[in-house]
């Protein structure tokens, strides 16, 4: 009775671990390249049970019997660790690492790989995938450091560690070690290239030398700003009509690493959370166009049909900490345009009225003058509408044109056909009068003065011998309200020989040029040279006949 | 180098995660591990994209995003696992994390950055950080041991 239930018992006793061990789960294959001569050691780990009491066995290839835990011996499990001191060829193969606690077991295989490094000196051909060199990278421009990777148990002891660069220990004040790592100060290019670190590896008394090859390469990266640019919208209003479609793009600049998130927003809520009913109003999908340091972004939103609520409203793209908004206007009728276009046109009838009136002035006013003429006498005192002030010429036909213009054609047209009275001198002055009286007392007497003149009478000097005619412009001039009428017979080309006063005359009142002949028939006061006399005329008491 | 890239949907940022210690991320037998990289060893690329909520989260802790691993597709999230906050490997499709409407928060780990380095803090548990250990093979977790036996800066670098 009592040895069925001892096997019983035992049986009992045995059958979970002997489940256990058969529901252990086998992890995928580790990977390790180790060189020979060197110490190695391999942590067993599976992370979800190590915060937990677990039991861990290493076993070798093909081996059910557990790797010694003895510390002396070369290769030996030392807590998790499988630890050999050193690496053989021999060595090579999956190992074995069962890990278990109550509950779960899992089975890790490790597969060593031996190669031989050859390490300055004793270069010969590796096969490249066969290393166990480390990749790291340091930073241009910048203090970086490099670290010599060195796992091994507790009962290891690390220390005399070296440095190397293309096989020449690194002594430069650039670099300096602490603890595992090489600082390196202002990385520069050519601090790329081939480490390697040296550790001395003491354990049972017996030293070991550790040695990591590093393939360290050196990148330049600008850490830009973190802010992303939207560089728009920019706040901008856009005048969109009411029912149309409308898409705005959201342009940002924006560093490749950063994370900002990029959308547009109404009422801060996103537009596709707002409108998530309607779908009216969408946002785009996001365009990218990667450059050397930054990113370009571009993300759109979609107005389906903008409707009246739309205007007026904040529609904001957002960047990170980032933001522009656009806001909807309905295009009003342009009131600038209009007031441009109306000031124009006045301007226009202005100047238009204005040349109208400068080519017709001079009918406009005897139309006028002809239409609404005073009936009465103009009670100003005088007794005549001109004086007529004429140069007598040495040469016999301008002396006689002068003659016939002064005593024929002038009487004719505007005493006769007009109804003015001038008072010519040498045919309306009484006689045996002092020439210097008849002048002064008739000339306060006259309205105007008509000066005609030849180009012949510069070089006789109209005024510059004859006091008759100094005193009558010199009356003409300082008399207030009197009008100089000035009549070229000919085209006077230089007046530079001309006195001041009828220059000053010339240049205040203009003159005008005589274009008829010197007939006594065929005269008219409608053609135009007798139009534009009759114009500087005093208004006559009754039109020309 | 330059190419333009336009996308026809939102698409998470492609990298990779390194430490100061050059170690960088490698996903195996369903564990994520932070392993110095060597020539013979593939670093798992990250997923990460910007949670496009963030308005009920905090604003100075930097951006809020979601992490995940593009092959297998999982992500990274936060929950308690005996009283503690540990950090776990979900199948999830990143992508339906951003899509949501609401914050998902064990997903989610404030980004913040400060010169070349990031920090990624869990938003359900304020404090906790994500770190690795110096030495390799260590298993990536969350932390609120911060700068002392865990490394929680890294280098996040966007692959194209």
């Amino acid at each position: 009775m009592g040895v069925p239930c001892l096997l019983f018992c035992g049986v009992s006793l045995a059958l979970p671990l002997f489940v256990r061990a058969v529901e252990c789960k086998d992890s995928s294959v580790k990977n390790e390249i180790i060189s020979v001569d060197h110490p190695f050691a391999f942590n067993c780990t599976y992370p979800p049970l190590t915060s937990e009491q677990v039991n861990i066995t290493w076993y070798k290839p093909s081996s059910k019997i557990p790797v010694s835990r003895n510390t002396q011996s070369r290769i030996h499990q030392d807590e998790s660790w499988i630890l050999f001191l050193p690496m053989t060829w021999a060595d090579a193969g999956i190992y074995q690492c069962v890990i278990k606690n109550i509950n779960s077991c899992h089975r890790i295989h490790v597969n060593l790989t031996a190669f031989r490094k050859y390490w300055c000196g004793t270069s010969r051909n590796v096969l490249p995938n066969l290393s166990d060199e480390y990749l790291q990278t340091l930073h241009f421009g910048k203090d970086d450091s490099l670290m010599c990777h060195l796992n091994f148990p507790k009962s290891c002891v690390l220390d005399l560690i070296k440095w190397y660069k293309d096989c020449k220990e690194i002594k430069e004040e650039r670099f300096n070690t602490v603890g595992m790592k090489l600082f390196v100060k202002n990385v520069s290019a050519e601090d790329r290239g081939k480490y390697a670190c040296q550790a001395r590896l003491t354990h049972g008394g017996k030293e070991h030398t550790v040695l990591n090859s590093i393939s360290v390469d050196v990148k330049k990266i600008e850490y830009g700003d973190r802010i992303p640019k939207i560089t728009y919208p920019r706040n901008n209003s856009i005048e969109v009509e009411l029912g149309s479609t409308l898409i705005v793009d959201c342009n940002i600049t924006d560093v490749r690493e950063n994370t900002n998130l990029r959308c547009w927003k109404v009422n801060n809520t996103l537009v596709d959370l707002y409108y998530r009913e309607s779908k009216r109003i969408r946002e785009g999908y996001e365009s990218c166009v990667p450059f050397e340091q930054y990113n370009r972004y571009t993300v759109n939103i979609t107005f389906l049909q903008v409707k009246m609520e739309d205007y007026g409203r904040h529609f904001v793209c957002h960047a990170g900490v980032s933001a522009a908004y656009i806001v909807l206007k309905l295009p009003v009728p342009d009131s600038r345009a209009y007031l441009i276009g109306g000031f124009i046109a006045l301007t226009g009838v202005a100047v238009s009225v204005m040349c109208i009136y400068n080519v017709f002035k001079i009918d406009i006013v005897l139309w006028y003058r002809s239409t609404f003429r005073s009936t009465g006498a103009i009670d100003d005192g005088k007794l005549y509408d001109a004086y007529v002030l004429y140069p007598k010429p040495q040469s016999g036909s301008q002396r006689q044109e002068v003659d016939m213009m002064v005593l024929k054609i002038l009487p004719e047209v505007l005493e006769r056909q007009c109804g003015y009275k001038l008072f010519i001198f040498g045919r309306d002055e009484l006689p045996g009068q002092a020439v210097a009286s008849v002048i002064d007392e008739n000339i306060k007497l006259c309205r105007r003065l008509i000066i005609i003149i030849v180009p012949e009478s510069l070089s006789f000097g109209l005024l510059k011998n004859m006091s008759e005619e100094q005193i009558t412009v010199y009356n003409a001039l300082i008399q207030d309200g009197m009008k100089v009428i000035l009549i070229e017979l000919e085209k006077i080309k230089d007046y530079t020989d001309m006195p001041e006063s009828i220059k000053y005359i010339r240049q205040k009142h203009g003159a005008i040029r005589w274009s008829g002949d010197f007939t006594e028939e065929s005269q008219s006061a409608k053609t135009k040279f007798w139009k534009k006399v009759r114009f500087h005329m005093p208004p006559t008491r009754y039109p020309p006949s | 180098r330059q190419k333009l890239k336009i996308l026809s949907k939102a698409e998470p940022l492609l990298g990779n995660i390194q430490d100061i210690s050059h170690q960088v991320w490698f996903f195996q037998d369903q564990t994520l591990t932070a392993v110095p990289r060597k020539n013979c060893m593939v670093p798992v690329t990250v997923t990460l994209i910007s949670c496009k909520c963030p308005e009920t989260l905090e604003k100075d802790k930097g951006n809020p995003i979601y992490l995940g691993l593009k092959e297998p597709e999982l992500c990274l999230f936060c929950e308690k696992v005996k009283d503690q906050p540990t950090l776990q490997l979900k199948e999830q499709n990143i992508m339906d994390l951003y899509y949501e409407n609401e914050p998902v928060k064990p997903f989610l780990f404030y980004h913040s950055q400060s010169g070349r380095t990031s920090t990624f803090e869990s938003v359900a548990f304020p404090g906790w950080f994500i770190a690795v250990c110096s030495q390799g093979g260590c298993p990536v977790i969350v932390t609120q041991d911060v700068g002392k036996t865990y490394i929680t800066d890294f280098v996040w670098s966007v692959l194209y």
